[in-house]
C-alpha cells in the first residue's frame, strides 16, 4: 500500500536530518503550505552520518522515509546469472546515447534509449542488479570498457568505481516502486534524487519539478578535486599518484554530469535561486523554456524581535553562520578574524553552526585559531537559533568558495545586520542588488574576492567602525528583503507551481 | 604442504641429476613416507608372524583386522580432517595461533564420541570374540582416529619431518612388540600393533603441544559457520567413501570373501594386489608435492596478490595465464612419473608378487589396480587445485561421483567375472578425473570474473 500526498519531496543529504539553508528553505515550503499534505523521501550516504531529525515535521508532513545509498550493494548473495546478448545490447545501447549526448540538441534515439532505461530498469525483463552484479556477459562488457577507457589504471579501482556507480541507479529504481503516490514530485538536487525524481516521473507519469539551491555537479567536482581517498585508494601503483586518480575522477564527473542531465530532461520547471545558477544549468544541459528563477524568502515577522533586540550601538562581534565544512571555508573566516582582532583587539569571531558534519575539518578549525593565536577570540557556538544571535553580532560574514543565494544574508538583513561576503553564487546581488530598482536601495555592506581573509577583515571593521555606513546598511538591508526576499512572494510562486505541475 | 616443497627446492640445489633425484627422493619420502612405513611394517610382520604365531590363521585375522581398522578409521574422520586443517590453516594464516592446540582437543573430543558411538553397536558383530580382543580393537579405533587428527594438525604446523619421525617410531615399536606377543595369536599381535600406535599418538601429541602450546582450552571453531565451509563434511564423507567402495563392494560379497573376525572380511583375491599397488603411488605423490602444492602454489598466491595490489587488467590476465600453465605442467608431470612407473611395475610385477608370495594368477589385476591407484594421484592433484581455486561445490560432486561410479562399477565388474576385477576402480577413477579435468578448465576460465564478481 502506497502512501499518498499531494507533494512528495525527494530530498539528498538535507531534511530533515540535517540542519542548513537548504534544510531550513524546505522546513518554510511546508510550513507555508499547510493545506497541502507532504510525503518526504529521505536519501542519504551512510547511516552512520545522520542522527535524530533536527527539525520538528509539521502537521502536514504524512510520511518520511529514509533509504542510504550504502545498502545498494549490500545483501546479494552471489549467483550464477546469464546476461543474454539482447539484454547487453539495451545497456550497450545506452552507454553509447550517453556518450553522444550532449547540449540540449535533441536526438530522437537518444531520447528513446533514456526512455527506455527510466521507464524498464529493474523491471522483470529489462536489466537488474543481479544481472549487473554477476551476469556472464557484463565481465566480457565491463573489460570491453576498461581496455578502451583507462588499460594502465589498476582494474580493481576501475571494477569498484562501476559497482559504487550502478549499485544506486538500481537502488533508486526500487525506491522508485515503492514511493509515496503524489500529485507532484518535487526534488531539492540533481544527482541522486533527482534521478529518483526521473524514475517516478516516467514511471507514475507525474510531473517533476526541480529546486536547486547549490549546482549540485559543480559541488561535486570540488568535492572530487579534494578528495584525499581518491588518491589514497592505490598508493603502490607504478604510476604517480595523480595519473591514477585522474581517471576515477573523470569516470565519477561523468557520472553526476550524466545524473544532472537526466533530471534535467525530466523535471519541468527547473527553478534556480538567482541568475547565475540558472545560466549554469543551461550549461549543464537543461532547456532554457523550463527554467525560471524563484529567489529565496525570509519571513520578516520573525525577526522582528530579534531586529528591536539591537542594541545601539554595533556589538563588536563577527559572526559566521554556516555549517563547518570546506565549502564553508571557515579557515579563511578564522584567518580573517585575525585581520579584524589586529585593528579591534576587543572584538570577537563567533561560528554559529554544527560542526558534527565534519568532525575532522572542524578540528583543524579550531586548531587553526589556537596557532594564530585567536583561541579565546574566536569561539564555535555549534547550531544556534539564529534569531537569537543576530542581535549579539554587528557583522555578518560569509567566506564561502561557493554559494548559492544564502538564507543567512537574507535572515541577517531582516534582523539588521549588514554583512561581508565573498563574490560567490547570489551574494552579490544580496548585498549589491539586482534591478535597477534594487541597485537603488544602495549596498547592505561589502563583496570582496573568496580565500582572500585580508580583504575580508577589512571590510568587517570598515562596516564596524563607520557608524553611518552601517546605518545606511542596515536600512538597505531591510528594505530589500522587505521588497524583493519576501517570504510569501516565495510561497505563492511555489504554491502556483504545484498546482499547474499537479494539473499536468 | 605447500612450505616445505619450497624447502625442498632449496636443498635440491640446481637441476642436476643428482639433484633432481635427491629433491624427489626428499619428496617422495615427505608426502609418502608415513603410508609406505606402515604399510611395508604390516607386510614384515605378516611374513615374520607367519614362524612365531601360533598359527597362520591369526596373522591372516590380524592383517585383516588392522586393514578394517584403518577403513573405518579413515572413513569417520575424513569429514572432520578436512574441516579441521582448512580451519587451522586459517587460523594460522589470521595469527591466531593461540586458538590451534585448543580446536585439536575440541576435534579429537569429537572423534571419541563418535568412535564410541561406532563401538556401542558395533560391539554385538563380534560376539564370539573374547572380551579382551574387543577392547582391543575399540582402543585401536579410538587411537588410529585420534593419530589422523594429530597428523593433519602438524601437517598443517608444516612439520613434515615430524610426521615422518613419528611413523617410524611407533612403526618400530609395532614391528618390535608385535612379534615379541606373536605368540598370543591375534590378541598379541593386535596388542602389539595397539602399542605402537599408541606411541605414534602420545610422541606426535608431545610434538604438537611443544610447538603450538596455545591457549589451555578447547576450541570449537571447526564447527562455526561463519569461519569454516561447513560443505567440506559431506565432501570428506563422499570421497572417503568413494575412495574405499570398491574394497568394500567386495569385502561384503559373499562370493569372492570371506568372513575373518566378527565383522571382518577379506577378498582374498583382490586385497593383496591393491595393497601392493598402492606402493606405487610414491612417485606421483612426490610430483604432486613438487608441482602443485609449490609450482602451482607459488602462482597462486603471486595471482591474488596483484588481484589485490591492483595490477591493470592485462597483467592479471597474464599472471592467470601463467596459473594454467603451472596446473597444465602439474598433470602432465604426475601423468609421466606415473606413466613410468606403470612401465616399471608391467615389466617387473611378477618379481614382485613373487616376492610377498602372491601367486602369478593375481598380475593382471595387480597391472589393472596400478593404473587405477595412478589415475587416484591424478584426481588428488586436480582435486587440490580446485581447492584453491576454492570450487567446494564443484568438488562434492566430484566426490559424488566417484562414490557412485566406484560403487556401481564395481558391482558390475563382480557380476561380469573374475576377468574384469579392478576395472571397476579403475574406470571409476579415470571417469571421475576427467570430469574434474573439464570443471578445471572451466574453472580456470572463469578465474579472473569469478574472483572479482562472486564475492558476497
Amino acid at each position: 500500500m502506497r502512501r499518498r500526498a499531494d507533494v512528495c519531496l525527494l530530498l539528498e543529504g538535507t531534511y530533515p536530518y540535517v540542519s542548513g539553508g537548504v534544510s531550513s528553505w524546505v522546513h518554510q515550503i511546508i510550513r507555508g503550505l499547510p493545506d497541502l499534505t507532504f510525503a518526504l523521501v529521505f536519501v542519504g550516504g551512510s547511516r552512520r552520518d545522520y542522527a535524530a531529525p533536527k527539525y520538528q515535521l509539521p502537521a502536514n508532513v504524512v510520511h518520511l522515509e529514509t533509504h542510504y545509498l550504502e545498502d545498494a550493494l549490500r545483501g546479494h548473495q552471489p549467483r550464477r546469472v546469464r546476461l543474454d546478448g539482447a539484454r547487453l545490447e539495451s545497456v550497450r545501447g545506452f552507454h553509447g546515447c550517453l556518450r553522444r549526448w550532449s547540449g540540449t540538441r535533441f536526438d530522437a534515439e537518444v531520447e528513446a534509449g533514456l526512455d527506455a532505461l527510466l521507464s524498464t530498469i529493474s523491471q522483470p525483463k529489462a536489466i537488474g542488479i543481479d544481472d549487473f552484479l554477476f551476469g556472464s556477459g557484463a565481465w566480457e562488457y565491463m573489460r570491453e570498457r576498461y581496455l578502451d577507457t583507462c588499460p594502465s589504471e589498476p582494474f580493481l579501482d576501475y571494477f569498484w568505481t562501476l559497482r559504487l556507480m550502478h549499485g544506486p541507479i538500481f537502488q533508486l529504481a526500487k525506491i522508485a516502486e515503492s514511493a509515496p503516490e503524489a500529485r507532484v514530485y518535487h526534488t531539492i538536487s540533481t544527482g541522486y534524487a533527482g534521478l529518483l525524481g526521473a524514475f517516478l516521473e516516467r514511471r507514475r507519469g507525474r510531473a517533476l519539478v526541480l529546486s536547486e539551491h547549490g549546482i549540485y555537479t559543480k559541488e561535486r567536482k570540488i568535492d572530487l578535486n579534494q578528495a584525499e581517498w581518491i588518491d589514497a585508494l592505490r598508493p603502490r601503483t607504478q604510476l604517480g599518484i595523480e595519473e591514477s586518480g585522474d581517471a576515477t575522477r573523470a569516470l565519477w564527473i561523468a557520472y553526476y554530469e550524466a545524473l544532472g542531465r537526466l533530471t534535467y530532461r525530466s523535471a519541468n520547471p527547473i527553478i534556480a535561486l538567482y541568475g547565475g545558477n540558472r545560466e549554469r544549468q543551461l550549461a549543464d544541459g537543461a532547456d532554457p523554456a523550463r527554467t525560471r528563477v524563484v529567489v529565496n524568502g525570509v519571513d520578516v515577522k520573525r525577526f522582528e524581535s530579534a531586529l528591536a533586540a539591537r542594541p545601539a550601538k554595533p556589538p563588536r562581534v563577527v559572526g559566521l553562520v554556516g555549517r563547518v565544512v570546506p565549502i564553508k571555508d571557515v579557515k579563511t573566516f578564522v584567518r580573517a578574524m585575525g585581520f579584524v582582532c589586529e585593528a579591534l583587539p576587543d572584538a570577537e569571531g563567533w561560528v554559529v553552526g554544527g560542526t558534527d558534519e565534519e568532525p575532522a575539518y572542524a578540528e583543524e578549525c579550531q586548531a587553526l585559531a589556537n596557532n594564530l593565536g585567536l583561541g579565546d577570540r574566536v569561539r564555535f557556538l555549534g547550531h544556534q537559533d539564529v534569531s537569537k544571535m543576530f542581535p549579539q553580532l554587528g557583522v555578518l560574514m560569509l567566506s564561502s568558495i561557493s554559494e548559492a543565494q544564502p538564507l543567512a544574508v537574507l535572515e541577517a538583513f531582516a534582523s539588521g545586520v549588514p554583512c561581508v561576503t565573498t563574490d560567490v553564487g547570489a551574494c552579490r546581488e544580496q548585498i549589491e542588488g539586482l534591478t535597477p530598482a534594487d541597485r537603488a536601495l544602495g549596498r547592505a555592506g561589502s563583496v570582496v574576492p573568496f580565500a582572500d581573509p585580508a580583504a575580508l577583515g577589512r571590510a568587517a571593521v570598515e562596516l564596524l567602525t563607520q557608524s553611518a555606513r552601517y546605518a545606511a546598511c542596515q536600512r538597505t538591508g531591510l528594505a530589500r528583503v522587505q521588497k524583493f526576499y519576501a517570504h510569501a512572494a516565495m510561497i505563492d510562486a511555489y504554491r502556483n507551481i504545484y498546482q499547474h505541475a499537479m494539473g499536468q | 604442504m605447500a612450505g616445505v616443497g619450497f624447502s625442498l627446492r632449496k636443498l635440491s640445489g640446481g637441476t642436476t641429476y643428482a639433484g633432481m633425484i635427491r629433491l624427489y627422493a626428499s619428496a617422495g619420502v615427505i608426502s609418502s613416507g608415513p603410508w609406505l612405513i606402515s604399510i611395508l611394517t604390516l607386510v614384515l610382520v605378516g611374513a615374520l608372524g607367519r614362524e612365531l604365531a601360533p598359527s597362520s590363521d591369526a596373522v591372516e585375522r590380524f592383517q585383516v583386522s588392522v586393514t578394517w581398522l584403518f577403513a573405518t578409521s579413515l572413513l569417520l574422520t575424513t569429514p572432520l580432517q578436512l574441516l579441521f586443517t582448512r580451519h587451522v590453516s586459517d587460523l594460522l594464516y589470521g595469527e591466531h595461533d593461540e586458538l590451534a592446540t585448543p580446536s585439536m582437543w575440541g576435534a579429537l573430543c569429537v572423534v571419541s564420541v563418535l568412535v564410541g558411538i561406532v563401538c556401542a553397536f558395533a560391539w554385538q558383530l563380534f560376539g564370539a570374540e573374547t572380551l579382551a580382543l574387543k577392547l582391543v580393537l575399540a582402543t585401536c579405533l579410538e587411537v588410529l582416529c585420534a593419530t589422523w587428527i594429530v597428523i593433519v594438525m602438524l601437517t598443517s604446523l608444516r612439520e613434515h619431518g615430524q610426521v615422518v619421525l613419528a611413523f617410524a617410531l611407533g612403526y618400530a615399536v609395532t614391528l618390535g612388540a608385535t612379534l615379541l606377543l606373536a605368540p598370543y595369536g591375534e590378541l598379541g599381535l593386535l596388542s602389539g600393533f595397539l602399542l605402537g600406535q599408541a606411541v605414534l599418538l602420545l610422541w606426535s601429541l608431545r610434538v604438537v603441544v611443544k610447538l603450538a602450546p596455545g591457549a589451555p582450552s578447547m576450541a570449537w571453531g571447526f564447527f562455526d559457520p561463519s569461519r569454516v565451509h561447513l560443505d567440506l563434511l559431506p565432501i570428506g564423507l563422499c570421497y572417503g567413501f568413494g575412495i574405499w567402495a570398491d574394497k568394500l563392494v567386495f569385502w561384503l560379497d559373499d562370493e569372492v570373501s570371506r568372513q575373518v573376525l566378527g565383522p571382518f572380511r577379506a577378498s582374498e583375491v583382490y586385497d593383496f594386489p591393491l595393497f601392493l599397488a598402492y606402493l606405487a603411488i610414491t612417485p606421483g605423490m612426490a610430483a604432486f608435492l613438487l608441482q602443485v602444492e609449490t609450482d602451482y602454489a607459488e602462482r597462486h598466491t603471486r595471482f591474488f596478490k596483484a588481484v589485490e595490489e591492483g595490477g591493470n587488467l592485462l597483467k592479471l590476465e597474464r599472471l592467470r595465464d601463467e596459473l594454467v600453465d603451472a596446473a597444465r605442467a602439474a598433470i602432465v608431470t604426475i601423468l609421466k612419473v606415473q606413466g613410468v612407473t606403470f612401465a616399471f611395475c608391467l615389466v617387473f610385477g611378477e618379481t614382485f608378487l613373487s616376492w610377498f608370495g602372491i601367486s602369478r594368477l593375481h598380475l593382471p589385476l595387480f597391472y589393472v589396480d596400478v593404473a587405477a591407484v595412478s589415475m587416484q594421484v591424478l584426481m588428488l592433484s586436480v582435486i587440490s587445485i580446485l581447492f584453491y581455486l576454492d570450487r567446494r561445490t564443484a568438488v562434492l560432486w566430484i566426490a559424488l561421483l566417484l562414490a557412485v561410479s566406484n560403487t556401481a562399477l564395481t558391482l558390475a565388474s563382480l557380476r561380469t567375472g573374475a576377468l574384469f576385477y579392478g576395472y571397476g576402480f579403475a574406470i571409476a577413477a579415470s571417469l571421475t578425473t576427467l570430469v574434474a579435468l573439464a570443471v578445471l578448465t572451466r574453472a580456470f576460465r572463469d578465474v579472473l570474473r569469478d574472483t572479482f564478481m562472486m564475492q558476497a
